[in-house]
């Protein structure tokens, strides 16, 4: 009778430590399960912030843990401003359909960004249908100037690219025009507490978009001002152009068209 | 289990493997176990020596806890995603009798630095500041080491431990070393039965370091580097591999030169900047020709190889695997299997002396 009672006690109490440990085991598992859902929900999460700032800023946001409210002040930096607009947007938006109008700008958009990052520049933010961009903003860079105009002469060929597929579907060409200066200023997450985006504030980024407003007048697609002509490769071919006044600023402004690379340059397989 | 890195995307490999058992033989006696990366590097034998040699757990530590020097190890790799290095530092701990799930426990502990020692701390924030920001933050870097109790003598390590797994991440990042094998490596049978023996095999060959004096004076550029550590016997190893690389005849010692004052330039480190000025002076180059090299990475002056190199060691600074092998693929078209894994073995190293550069030498 002893032994009976004493073997139920012990199989009761390996049921219920059996039972405590399926059940621990069980929790783990939901756990785990729950942690790799968040971690996918993180790196989608990465993946769609990696669309609305830089991806440089989010990895380093990221990385360092740091809490939006508490992200770092701006950094006093030197920056090549990059200002692209599409000529002529207006006319076209009302001559396509909407539909077909968004298919058309996401192309541009997408070759000019593609033409930026190649040259170790940083989409900055799309502004109607104009891109901001920025060179040396994240990472220290001694060769922005250069970079800057090389990512110019890069969209002015896969624009004329673009056309092509364009044309070939009935569609109208499309035409850019880039202003691109550099000088000192503020980098860095800016905005409210709600919305924040990385930003550069500074001259630079005022007369880029005021210069690419010139490339209508002076009948060009890229002008570059003085102070960046002073930074480039004497391998640039440029032209200046007769000083214009621009808003905001009471000098005229001098600027210079870019041509594109010497031929001894491009002999080089640049 | 997928490793952390599974989804950093990785080329295929862009150079043949070439065996070469003086080689191999060489790093199974200082290792104890096959280098499989090794056959990759064989063309440039220098580069096959200091991927054995520059390990800092085979005694070239002699201050430094190896602890530490391994979660460092590990988190500049994670930090760079060098997949190859990451997959290798699994297989160690995998072989030590760790679980995936303990590695993963492990990682994030040294991601907590609430939950670390400070001194543990300070080192790990070390390492992931001078993967992300260079020697830009060395200043403070050197700071924290210092507030957090750590000496002069430690902190050279530190740094050296950092510089070494930034030069071992990129020399297998930049032509794509596969990696896939030896991620699946430690699930086999085989291995899994073997562990016992692996890891008694590998930590039979690791060994603390000894005083090694610095028997002569180095004359290169970064000598002040190697003197800075004169009586460590990182001192001799690192000069070893700096003078066999100008040795190599693959690319010209100019070639090599260039490249390496486009990355000083490029991260900002006046030192070694001062010294491979110097050197290129001495190889003929004038300062107006340099300034205009490192301005705009051309010049009249360059030859087509030192065109293209001078440009692919620019994008080697900031570590994106991506990048850096997509530039890679492109050069391999215009160079021969040699040169390209020569030049990537040139651009790793300098990002590496760049580094260690700015933490042990005081700029001017």
């Amino acid at each position: 009778m002893t032994w009976t009672a004493a073997l139920v006690v012990a199989l009761v109490f390996i049921a219920v430590l059996a039972g405590a440990l399926w059940r621990q085991r069980r929790d783990q598992e939901r756990l785990k399960a729950q942690l790799e859902a968040a971690a996918a929900d993180l790196e989608q999460l990465q993946n769609a912030c990696s669309r609305l700032a830089p991806a440089g800023v989010v990895q380093r946001l990221i990385a360092d843990g740091i809490a939006l409210d508490d992200a770092p002040g701006a950094e006093r930096k030197v920056v090549t401003a990059m200002f692209v607009d599409l000529v002529g947007f207006t006319q076209m938006t009302e001559r396509l359909e909407p539909a077909l109008l968004v298919r058309v700008v996401n192309g541009y958009y997408q070759r000019v960004s593609d033409a930026i990052e190649e040259h170790r520049g940083q989409v900055g933010s799309f502004v109607g249908d104009g891109v901001v961009a920025y060179f040396g903003a994240i990472q220290p860079n001694p060769w922005q100037c250069d970079d800057a105009v090389h990512a110019a002469l890069a969209m002015r060929a896969a624009i004329r690219a673009y056309n092509a597929e364009l044309e070939s579907e009935g569609l109208p060409p499309l035409a850019i025009g880039i202003g691109i200066d550099r000088g000192p200023g503020l980098a860095g997450l800016m905005g409210s507490r709600a919305r924040r985006e990385y930003a550069f504030i500074g001259r630079a980024v005022n007369l880029a978009a005021r210069i690419q407003g010139l490339t209508r007048i002076h009948e060009v697609d890229i002008l570059v001002t003085e102070a960046l002509r002073a930074e480039l490769d004497a391998g640039f071919v440029l032209a200046p152009m007769p000083a214009e006044p621009v808003k905001g600023f009471a000098e005229p402004v001098v600027t210079y068209a870019v041509r594109g690379r010497s031929e001894s340059r491009q002999h080089r397989g640049e | 289990m997928a490793s952390a890195l599974e989804h950093v995307s990785w080329e295929t490999c862009l150079v043949e493997p070439r065996p070469d058992r003086a080689l191999e033989s060489y790093a199974r006696r200082r290792m104890g176990v096959p280098v499989p990366s090794l056959r990759y590097f064989a063309s440039v034998p220098w580069l096959a020596r200091a991927v054995v040699d520059l390990h800092p757990e085979l005694g070239l530590l002699m201050h430094l806890e190896q602890t530490v020097a391994d979660a460092l190890t590990l988190i500049v790799s994670q930090e760079n995603s060098c997949r190859f290095c990451y997959a290798v530092m699994r297989m160690m701990l995998r072989a030590q009798g760790m679980s995936d799930a303990r590695i993963e426990r492990v990682e994030q502990h040294l991601s907590r630095a609430n939950d670390l020692a400070p001194r543990t701390a300070a080192s790990i924030a070390f390492g992931r500041s001078q993967s992300r920001v260079g020697p830009g933050g060395a200043r403070d870097a050197r700071q924290a080491l210092r507030a957090a109790g750590i000496g002069e003598d430690e902190m050279r390590e530190i740094a050296f431990v950092v510089a070494s797994t930034d030069f071992l991440n990129r020399v297998h990042t930049i032509p794509a070393i596969p990696s896939r094998s030896l991620e699946r490596m430690p699930d086999q049978l085989p291995v899994r039965l073997l562990r016992p023996l692996i890891n008694h095999i590998l930590q039979k060959h690791r060994f603390r370091g000894r005083a090694t004096p610095l028997e002569r004076a180095p004359l290169y550029p970064y000598a002040r580097l190697v003197g800075a550590y004169a009586g460590s016997p990182i001192a001799p190893a690192l000069g070893q591999t700096i003078d066999e690389m100008w040795a190599s005849p693959v690319l010209s010692r100019r070639c090599k030169l260039l490249m390496l004052a486009v990355i000083a330039r490029g991260l900002g480190c006046e030192v070694c900047a001062l010294e491979i000025g110097e050197a290129l002076q001495r190889e003929g180059l004038d300062t107006p020709a340099l300034a205009q090299i490192l301005t705009h990475l051309d010049a009249p002056e360059l030859d087509d190889i030192e065109r293209l190199l001078v440009r692919f060691a620019r994008e080697t600074i900031w570590y994106e695997p991506a990048v850096l092998q997509r530039r890679a693929r492109t050069l391999s078209a215009q160079l021969s299997g040699p040169q390209l894994i020569e030049a990537a073995g040139v651009a790793s190293l300098a990002n590496g002396l760049c580094r260690l550069g700015a933490m042990v030498l005081e700029h001017p």
